[in-house]
């Protein structure tokens, strides 16, 4: 048994403390918003908060994030209303959109520790998740809006 | 998903349903009951009392935004508030709902959402609006024609009386024969309130929220986990399994053998994929595809491609292109290359079945780009009817023609393994199983051949494409009806746009070398890199601008003539700007025609080449979502990018050489151009906007990389390594 706090619930799980996070999340919790990619850190469809701070859950046991507060896209608003989603939704980002609860979680991140980035800070920061539909552009518009706008 | 419902649910309301057949509506019905009623007013609309207009999607969705696109165009002859419209995914083979384009198969691929079904919806648009004119007008006692409508409203402005949709809906519709809809009663183009206009995609709120369901995140009551291990060689199979190890894992029920691999099920995820880490498997190693090599599979198709007493299927032919090259005063010739390339769509394979006690049934989460094959894939494997069989269309998380094939093994295992442990069972794929296993645009060789006139004029054209026949493998059915002639392999050669009066495009079909499907651009994604490319060749020689080279062979499409005008202006070709340079490539995809300049830079120590900034002028047509559009062409543009800088499989011993995205890279944010696009909206017919923006990126960055360094790159993806080697050349 581990004990996690997700989106400020604090949950039992039943799985061997190695278990990577992004597995509990998704087949244990249900929390299917945060995306498998490519287990590998490469492409960041499983970006996560770990106390604030954007992580790969596809490659954190479980056993490190016990005590930590962990939020997904479930978690980022009440209502689905954070200033990126927003955002993203002004700039029409999404396409297939599986990559995009990671970006968001990105950006997020970003905006948490600078809310105003300069451009070269945003391509540099989301040059960590891949998009093979192609939505880089709009992404980096998506987050200006969200930063000026906030 | 808030937006789509599900068919069926006419459980306590009433519905007025028009069945569309091959030559129009055949008729419709009203049902009704308790405490609504609905208006199922043709196969594609139902309208509810409550106000909800249904609409049917008849496709799939895997990021191209058809699931707004298609029922806009339904909704805009019905006149139809967009508020008011609930789009319903179709979840089943019913070829009422067919392309026209593909023989009325569900089939969602080459860019033909919008440019298949546009008449088919506007008709039906059309007439659910006439049949609810005809109720109104009963109901009023008042001729059609005194009626018009506005959104959701029949309105008699003679008397002033309105009825929203929603109430017609409720009206009793007997005696009332279903209106005739023929193009006579569509709007005419100025009259679009939804068509043309920026509409927001339906899918995108929900999207931002992590609350869109995929394949990959379908769980159902007792669902049992499946990893597969697959035979490392397509066709090997095992010749000693020790599944101890897997089996002693807590959690893990038993292993299935499937036709390429094995299966581990498994209580939960983590321990199916750790069983079959412990799988020891001994595999057999005389299958034919041992000897797959893709060095050397692209050096006999070159040789193919150069070697002239080699004839090939005619693709395209007009005059007499060869004799012409050889009376020209001066015949020119380059051999490209081209690399295997993988979708990478962030979603790897994922399906989940749940078969029936008698086996004969099932119920199939799946997210496909064809209801068709995915009902076919189930109805053989199950040996059964289709009736049997529930399904789920899902949207995909990406697929850029990865999940097109008459046979989806993915979903395949899914079945058999739940038929197997008797529970329903989801196969998921790991980042390195999709890219190992995965289904390539081929390697390619092309030579070109073409002459010049004393004055520089392009004199005769031969395009000569060596590659296998992707359609023989990934849909060996529609392989027996178009040997052969493979659209897949050839698009783009048919080179259309230009006045070519003496050409030859034909195909030399070699031996396979890997598992191949579709990919975004399909043939055009390798064929206008080397016909474009060479075109630069040719304007060098006849010491001609490349626009203006390319202008005078454009001199009876004006629409084509427009966009290489535009992109000249846009890019202020001829004067880049200091250490950069620009290059030019007209292409498309079909129909839709795109002119691109591209601006680069290279880093001649690394061999990295940079592109900064890309115009793209572009015509499909009359365009139904304009935002959408521009993020489809964007994409596009993105993905050839990608694929003509970085993007390379390699195969040895029939093993892909790749893993994950740390060796197979595709672009990232910070390596893709500021993308300006011109895309105008035409009056004439929709021709597809999905794949436009991808086969013209890879011949502009070459033409500017000689614009720059006066080398040519002819074998894509120009890596630094082959950078620096053309450096050195």
């Amino acid at each position: 048994m581990t004990q996690l706090t997700v989106n400020g619930k604090t949950i039992e799980v039943e799985a061997e403390p190695e278990t990577s996070l992004l597995l509990v999340l998704r087949e244990h919790l249900g929390l299917t918003g945060t995306k498998f990619g490519c287990g590998a850190t490469m492409c960041g469809a499983c970006t996560v908060h770990v106390d604030g701070f954007a992580t790969f859950s596809c490659v954190t046991p479980i056993e490190m994030v016990e005590g930590a507060e962990v939020t997904t896209i479930e978690g980022l608003s009440a209502e689905g209303d954070h200033p990126l989603q927003k955002a993203w939704v002004a700039e029409q980002v999404p396409q297939c959109g599986y990559c995009q609860s990671g970006q968001i979680m990105r950006a997020a991140a970003l905006l948490a520790e600078n809310p105003k980035p300069t451009r070269e800070e945003i391509v540099e920061t989301m040059s960590t998740n891949l998009c093979r539909c192609g939505t880089y552009g709009r992404i980096v518009k998506a987050v200006q809006r969200a930063a000026e706008e906030a | 998903m808030t937006h789509f419902s599900r068919r069926g649910v006419l459980v306590a309301g009433s519905a007025l349903v028009l069945g569309i057949g091959a030559k129009g509506l055949i008729g419709f019905e009203t049902a009704q009951a308790a405490d609504s009623s609905l208006l199922d007013a043709n196969a594609w609309v139902r309208i509810d009392s409550d106000g909800a207009i249904t609409i049917i999607f008849p496709i799939t969705e895997m990021g191209q935004g058809s699931s707004t696109a298609l029922p806009l165009i339904v909704a805009e002859e019905l006149d139809a508030e967009w508020d008011d419209v609930v789009v319903e995914q179709l979840h089943r083979d019913d070829r009422t709902y067919g392309n026209p384009i593909f023989g009325k198969v569900l089939y969602t691929a080459g860019s033909t959402g919008v440019y298949g079904y546009f008449d088919t919806l506007r008709l039906a648009g059309a007439q659910a609006r006439a049949l609810l004119l005809a109720i109104a007008a009963k109901h009023w006692g008042v001729p059609v024609d005194s009626l018009t409508t506005e959104p959701s409203q029949v309105v008699h402005a003679a008397s002033g009386q309105r009825l929203t949709y929603g109430e017609i809906a409720g009206l009793p519709a007997d005696g009332i024969d279903l209106p005739e809809a023929d193009k006579t009663a569509l709007k005419h183009r100025d009259q679009y309130r939804l068509i043309g206009k920026e509409i927001p995609r339906l899918d995108i709120p929900a999207k931002t929220r992590g609350e869109e369901t995929y394949a990959f995140d379908v769980r159902v009551p007792g669902m049992l986990y499946a990893s597969v291990l697959r035979s490392p060689v397509e066709g090997e199979t095992p010749v000693s399994v020790d599944e101890s190890a897997a089996l002693a894992i807590p959690g893990v029920r038993q292993t299935v053998t499937l036709p390429d691999g094995i299966a581990v099920v498994a209580e939960r995820a983590e321990a199916a994929i750790a069983g079959k880490l412990a799988l020891v498997v001994e595999w057999t190693t005389a299958a034919p595809a041992h000897s797959f090599d893709s060095d050397r599979s692209l050096a006999d198709y070159a040789e193919a491609a150069e070697d002239l007493s080699r004839d090939g299927a005619t693709w395209r032919e007009e005059g007499d292109g060869p004799g012409t090259i050889a009376k020209a005063d001066r015949a020119l010739k380059a051999t490209y290359r081209s690399d295997y390339a993988y979708h990478a769509q962030i979603e790897p394979m994922a399906a989940v079945a749940s078969v029936d006690a008698d086996g004969k049934g099932a119920e199939v989460w799946a997210a496909t780009q064809t209801q068709s094959w995915t009902m076919r894939t189930i109805t053989q494997v199950l040996q059964t009817k289709p009736e049997r069989i529930r399904l789920h269309m899902l949207t995909m998380g990406g697929s850029f023609g990865r999940r097109t094939a008459l046979t989806q093994e993915y979903l395949r295992d899914a079945l058999l393994a739940s038929k197997a442990v008797a529970a329903p069972v989801k196969v998921l794929w790991s980042r390195e199983e999709d890219l190992k296993f995965g289904w390539f645009r081929p390697t390619a060789a092309q030579h070109m051949r073409a002459g010049l006139s004393k004055e520089g004029k392009l004199e005769g054209w031969h395009h000569r494409v060596a590659s296998p026949s992707v359609i023989a493998y990934f849909n060996p059915l529609r392989w027996s009806q178009v040997d052969p002639h493979d659209i897949i392999a050839m698009r783009g050669s048919e080179n259309k746009f230009y006045q070519l009066p003496d050409m030859r495009a034909e195909h030399i079909i070699t031996e396979r070398g890997a598992r191949l499907a579709p990919w975004r651009g399909i043939g055009a994604s390798y064929t206008s890199f080397a016909a474009e490319a060479f075109m630069d060749e040719l304007a060098e020689a006849a010491e001609s601008d490349p626009i203006a080279f390319r202008l005078q062979l454009l001199q009876h499409n004006p629409r084509g003539r427009r966009l290489l005008e535009r992109v000249r202006e846009m890019s202020n070709w001829g004067r880049p700007e200091q250490g950069r340079a620009l290059g030019v490539a007209f292409a498309g995809y079909g129909d839709s025609m795109a002119a691109g300049v591209v601006e680069i830079s290279l880093d001649g120590e690394s061999g990295v080449i940079r592109a900064h900034r890309l115009w793209a002028a572009i015509d499909a047509g009359l365009v139904v979502a304009p935002d959408n559009a521009r993020a489809q062409i964007e994409g596009g543009i993105v993905f050839g990018v990608s694929s003509a800088l970085k993007e390379r499989i390699t195969i040895k011993k029939g093993e892909v050489e790749q893993n994950n995205f740390y060796d197979y890279e595709i672009v990232r944010a910070n390596e893709v151009p500021e993308i300006v696009i011109d895309l105008e909206s035409i009056d004439a017919s929709p021709t597809g906007i999905g794949e436009v923006g991808t086969p013209m990126v890879a011949p502009a960055i070459a033409n500017a990389f000689f614009a720059l360094t006066g080398q040519r790159l002819r074998h894509m993806p120009f890596t630094p390594e082959r950078v620096t080697g053309a450096l050195a050349s």
